[in-house]
């Protein structure tokens, strides 16, 4: 079946154009509702933490109070009430939890429901899950074939008590306690999220994968990502995002840092679906994320690919410091805003170390009355002898109702770096759909025929099982955008 | 005129030329022949002057100088000509200007004085109008927006007004129809002369038909495999390249 | 002809709306998104922008010009009409509120004027000019600007439809001199602004170009070239609005900085929603030759309709190496060849003048400029 046939069947089984909006029924325990020193207590108590994780995190509640949320994206939302909402969710008796067989059934069902099965022998070969449910890790699974190649992938919540070493240096450390607003408000409240560390020389078995759930309802998710890949390591690492349907906005505030040292390689993908929202802008996760990696080491390298189709607002910008000689970073992107979705995202890339390499193909397609924006920065520091870039960004809109806009910001202090950056912006042409039409190609099927080809540099990035789902996901945002 | 003794180039740390021999007399015309990555066009830019080839062993003398220690400029009024497989687009520079200033600079390292830019003018009107190289493409920026064929062309009347005394022409059939190509030939045939050595490096037996060559060389991974009159390229046209490997390997 | 006193014939209200924007944001600073390459707070020190007036001069009316001194009472209708046009720019803002004397130029309709009209600003301090060319009417203008301590000059520009405006402006090269200039043009249907902005640098100098193609069919291409060296700075920024349908617009622009000097380019191309059938490309591209060069490029596109063709591409970096082997390998010496390269590197934007004494006036300055990089 092609892609486009497939998304067609695929929406008319659900009925519906977001299949994640259902809401579990579990019993919950949260912290009480607001923020204040207490709540971070709390959340710190709940995790059993060591004293200096709990004053890590007041150090940072403490820098938040004085910081004011940024306004520089090209988003608009009203005014988010800190104290309207809980910091802390979790289902009842999950911590601790030795094997599957504990794992509540209403949340193995929910994870099945969703399409990530975590019983090990139903699982896709070779990809082993973190299952994040609101604020706790309900599920890591393949852990033992991870450790007899001498991986830590765990929950960060456990990797503070059991790795404390590893989490101090490098917790912190590419993304500072005072790096933004909503990187500190994460420092403070983040409940948990994915330890990875890949010890030298390791090219890690499988991909490693974390799937995120909001299912609480006036609920934060914050969650914390650490990946560590020592010298001459590889892991490839990839992460998906649901969230029921709700009237009301939840705020999703993540930090994922990365750490690649001499010869070591990350690969990260995101296929990113919060609820958007109703086609009245109504609901929806706003998404307001931190990512960075860092090439500590020299020619290692970093490469970030997403795919953001869901949350009524993004803010995302997954960077790289290409700190080590000879360190390569990479983004690629697919952004679709329909409706009244706005994204606003991109990437940094600061060189600094000589003959560092960073490549950047963004594809922003905007639909409906949506708002999406691609934000870069290419910086070559006086340092950075023989740095290359390569960037091409490109816009499609559909209908004359969106936006679709460009920024990027191009910054080179050495004369041997070469810098090149493009940007087209076009719409889906007449004469393309006509064609598919006279074929006999539904209009919708031939939407997500041509964005798919116009997306397919950066599809090609992702992992096989990724890309199939991807391929889907950009039928399905786009269904009705025409005509 | 031209001598080579076991040259070693290596690019980065790639060895590419690996012990090449090969001495060319005024009046010739020498063919280097081979497959993909033999080191043909290393060869050519080696002769040149380009930055990024290290020469590791042997040496290139050239009318009894050091050719190596020249800069690719100081090589270029000496005579030497190397006609490029690709001609670099230069926008901005118009071809008259690039050749009115090569021209001159050239003479001017060679002691002579400036043509003025009518003599340049009418020079250059005279050699276009033998290669099809019209009005038009003199006035257009340098090799921008030029077919293949016009590049090619535009080579040889380079080499027809420097009048150098050395030709280096590398894969100078490569794109070229067939017609295009018996004018780019006719054009370095009427330019052969006692004093002049040409080394026409090419692919194919092709070329070879129109520009007939006193000397064949094979050259295969970095150095001289076989040698022979025109007849060799005959042969190689019938029997390949993986045949004569064979029978010196 | 100099200027006298105070802009007597702007609405009071006009000037008070200009001066509480410029109250109410000050001078500006890298903090400011928009000024982050070029810190005007810092370049001007304590001094701060005071409110001296800058002079302005029109050598040679050519026949047919209308020309009101903006110091002198009872402004005539177009004058009062166009003058002061609010547009959010605080720079802009502030020589409206604190500029003393100044200019404003009509052509009138249908007047197609031959010879260009030149126009230079002089001194310290602000100062105001208004052009306004009425329909179909055609002009080329030649706008020098001498070098001085500090200057804010605000140019307005009106065209009427299909009118036709030249516009050539030399920005001579000083160390010392903190020179900004902004330019605001309107265009109505089928009218047509095309002008080179050749740059050479200060301690600080700002043009900053807005444009609205406000009727269908209207027309704004955009060149120009900066040749830095020591510590000098030069920043170009535009902004074009293509706010009617069938509209276009381009831009080239070519910077070569040496030594420590730091050449930046902000432009900012917006469709409104409904505009279909707009055109736009943006081109931005600099040479650093210097170990501490730096250049800064943002080439932005703010797109809210779907029928349009837009595209920008931007590019840092050396000379091509494979063009100056390709030179040196036909006799052409490095210095030379280096030369060379640099002219053509800026030619096709020299290239986009129409005036053919003007193009070779700003050629000769390039000449100059270069020479004393290599």
């Amino acid at each position: 079946m092609s892609i486009a046939a497939e998304t067609k069947q695929q929406v008319a089984d659900i009925g519906d154009k977001y299949k994640y909006g259902f809401v579990t029924d579990i019993e919950m325990e949260r912290a009480p509702k607001g923020l204040s020193e207490d709540t971070v207590r709390y959340i710190s108590a709940k995790k059993s933490e060591p004293a200096w994780m709990l004053e890590w995190r007041l150090g940072a509640f403490k820098r938040w109070g004085a910081m004011r949320e940024p306004t520089w994206a090209r988003v608009h939302y009203p005014k988010i009430d800190y104290q309207a909402a809980y910091y802390y969710a979790a289902p009842k008796n999950t911590p601790l939890k030795q094997s599957l067989d504990e794992v509540d059934p209403k949340l193995l069902e929910t994870y099945k429901k969703l399409g990530i099965p975590l019983h090990e022998q139903m699982a896709l070969a070779g990809v082993a899950v973190d299952a994040v449910f609101d604020s706790v890790s309900v599920a890591t699974t393949f852990k033992d074939k991870l450790n007899e190649a001498g991986v830590i992938f765990c929950p960060i919540s456990e990797a503070i008590r059991d790795y404390p070493e590893l989490v101090k240096k490098y917790l912190g450390s590419v993304v500072p306690v005072t790096d933004n607003f909503f990187a500190t408000l994460n420092a403070a409240v983040f409940s948990d999220g994915t330890f990875v560390y890949v010890p030298k020389g390791v090219r890690c078995p499988m991909e490693l994968s974390t799937y995120f759930r909001i299912n609480a309802s006036e609920t934060g998710q914050f969650e914390r990502t650490l990946i560590i890949a020592d010298e001459g390591s590889y892991v490839s690492y990839l992460e998906g995002c649901t969230a029921p349907k709700r009237d009301e906005n939840q705020l999703h505030a993540a930090v994922v840092e990365l750490v690649a040292l001499d010869n070591a390689e990350i690969k990260y993908s995101t296929v990113q679906n919060w609820y958007p929202g109703d086609e009245n802008g109504l609901g929806g996760i706003f998404n307001f994320v931190t990512k960075r990696g860092d090439c500590r080491g020299r020619k290692s390298k970093i490469s970030w690919t997403q795919v953001e189709t869901g949350s009524a607002i993004t803010w995302k910008y997954p960077s790289c410091i290409l700190r080590g000689d000879d360190s390569v970073g990479e983004f690629y992107s697919i952004a679709i805003a329909n409706h009244f979705q706005q994204a606003d995202t991109g990437t940094k890339m600061i060189h600094i170390g000589a003959n560092t390499k960073s490549r950047i193909i963004s594809k922003g397609i905007s639909a409906g009355k949506a708002q999406n924006t691609y934000r870069g920065l290419v910086s070559v520091y006086g340092k950075a002898k023989n740095a290359r870039n390569y960037t091409q960004c490109d816009s499609l809109l559909i209908g004359g109702d969106c936006g679709a806009h460009t920024v990027p910001y191009i910054e080179s202090r050495n004369p041997t770096a070469r810098i090149e950056h493009e940007a087209t912006t076009s719409k889906i042409a007449e004469d393309q759909l006509f064609y598919c039409l006279a074929r006999g190609i539904p209009q919708d099927e031939a939407v997500s025929l041509i964005v798919n080809g116009f997306c397919k540099e950066v599809l090609q990035q992702l992992p096989m099982e990724f890309a199939v789902e991807a391929q889907k996901l950009v039928g399905i945002s786009l269904e009705g955008s025409v005509g | 005129m031209l001598e080579i003794k076991n040259l070693h180039v290596s690019v980065g740390d790639k060895p590419i030329l690996k012990g090449l021999t090969l001495s060319i007399q005024p009046g010739q015309v020498h063919a280097i022949m081979g497959p993909n990555g033999s080191g043909k066009s290393t060869l050519s830019y080696v002769l040149a002057g380009r930055a990024g080839y290290d020469i590791t062993e042997g040496s290139i003398t050239y009318n009894g100088e050091d050719l190596t220690a020249l800069a690719p400029e100081e090589r270029a009024a000496k005579g030497v000509f190397l006609a490029m497989q690709y001609p670099v687009e230069i926008p901005g520079v118009t071809t008259m200007t690039f050749l009115k200033t090569a021209l001159n600079s050239q003479r001017r390292a060679r002691g002579e004085s400036d043509l003025d830019a009518i003599g340049v003018l009418k020079l250059v009107r005279a050699k276009a109008k033998t290669l099809n190289v019209s009005e038009e493409m003199l006035k257009r920026a340098l090799n921008v927006g030029f077919s293949g064929g016009e590049k090619k062309r535009l080579e040889i009347l380079q080499m027809a007004i420097f009048e150098p005394k050395l030709a280096i022409l590398d894969e100078t059939d490569s794109g070229l129809d067939i017609d295009a190509l018996r004018l780019v030939a006719e054009g370095v045939n009427t330019l052969r002369d006692p004093a002049r050595a040409m080394l026409v490096i090419t692919h194919y037996q092709r070329l070879l038909d129109y520009i007939v060559p006193d000397r064949i060389h094979v050259l295969a991974r970095g150095r001289i495999v076989a040698e022979g009159g025109k007849e060799l390229a005959l042969e190689l046209e019938a029997r390949g390249y993986e045949h004569i490997l064979k029978d010196v390997a | 002809m100099t200027a006298a006193n105070l802009i007597r014939g702007l609405p009071e209200a006009r000037r008070n709306e200009a001066a509480a924007l410029f109250r109410a944001r000050g001078v500006p600073h890298r903090r400011i998104e928009d000024w982050k390459y070029t810190d005007l707070r810092a370049a001007l020190g304590e001094a701060g922008v005071g409110a001296v007036v800058a002079q302005w001069l029109v050598a040679n009316l050519p026949a047919g010009v209308e020309m009101f001194d903006l110091s002198q009472a009872n402004p005539p209708e177009w004058v009062s009409a166009h003058l002061g046009h609010a547009t959010g720019n605080v720079m802009s803002a502030a020589s409206l509120a604190l500029s003393a004397g100044g200019v404003a130029l009509r052509v009138p309709k249908g007047m197609a004027i031959a010879d260009p009209l030149k126009l230079d600003f002089t001194g310290t301090g602000h100062v105001r000019a208004l052009l306004v060319l009425e329909e179909s009417a055609s002009l080329t203008l030649v706008e020098s600007a001498a070098v001085s301590e500090f200057r804010n000059a605000g140019l307005e520009i009106v065209l009427g439809e299909n009118a036709g405006l030249d516009h050539v402006r030399l920005s001579p090269a000083d160390a010392e001199a903190v020179l900004v200039e902004e330019v605001n043009v309107r265009l109505a249907a089928n009218a047509r602004y095309r002008a080179h902005y050749a740059a050479f640098g200060g301690k600080l100098s700002r043009m900053e170009v807005e444009i609205a193609l406000e009727g269908a069919g209207a027309q704004a291409h955009l060149s120009g070239v900066s040749v830095l060296d020591g510590k000098r700075h030069s920043d170009v920024t535009t902004h074009v609005t293509h706010a009617a349908g069938n509209t276009r617009s381009t831009q080239l622009f070519k910077h070569v900085a040496a030594g420590q000097a730091r050449a930046v380019y902000q432009g900012k191309v917006t469709v409104a929603k409904g505009a279909n059938g707009s055109d736009s490309n943006q081109s931005a591209k600099a040479l650093l030759l210097g170990e501490n060069a730096e250049a800064d490029l943002k080439p932005e596109l703010e797109i809210f309709a779907d029928d349009v063709k837009c595209a920008h591409g931007a590019a840092v970096g050396d000379l091509d190496a494979e063009s100056l082997f390709y030179l040196r390998a036909r006799g052409i010496p490095e210095a030379e060849a280096r030369g060379l390269l640099l002219h053509a590197f800026l030619e096709d934007a020299v290239a986009e003048i129409a005036d053919t004494d003007q193009r070779e006036l700003v050629r000769v300055e390039l000449l100059t400029a270069l020479k004393a990089i290599a």
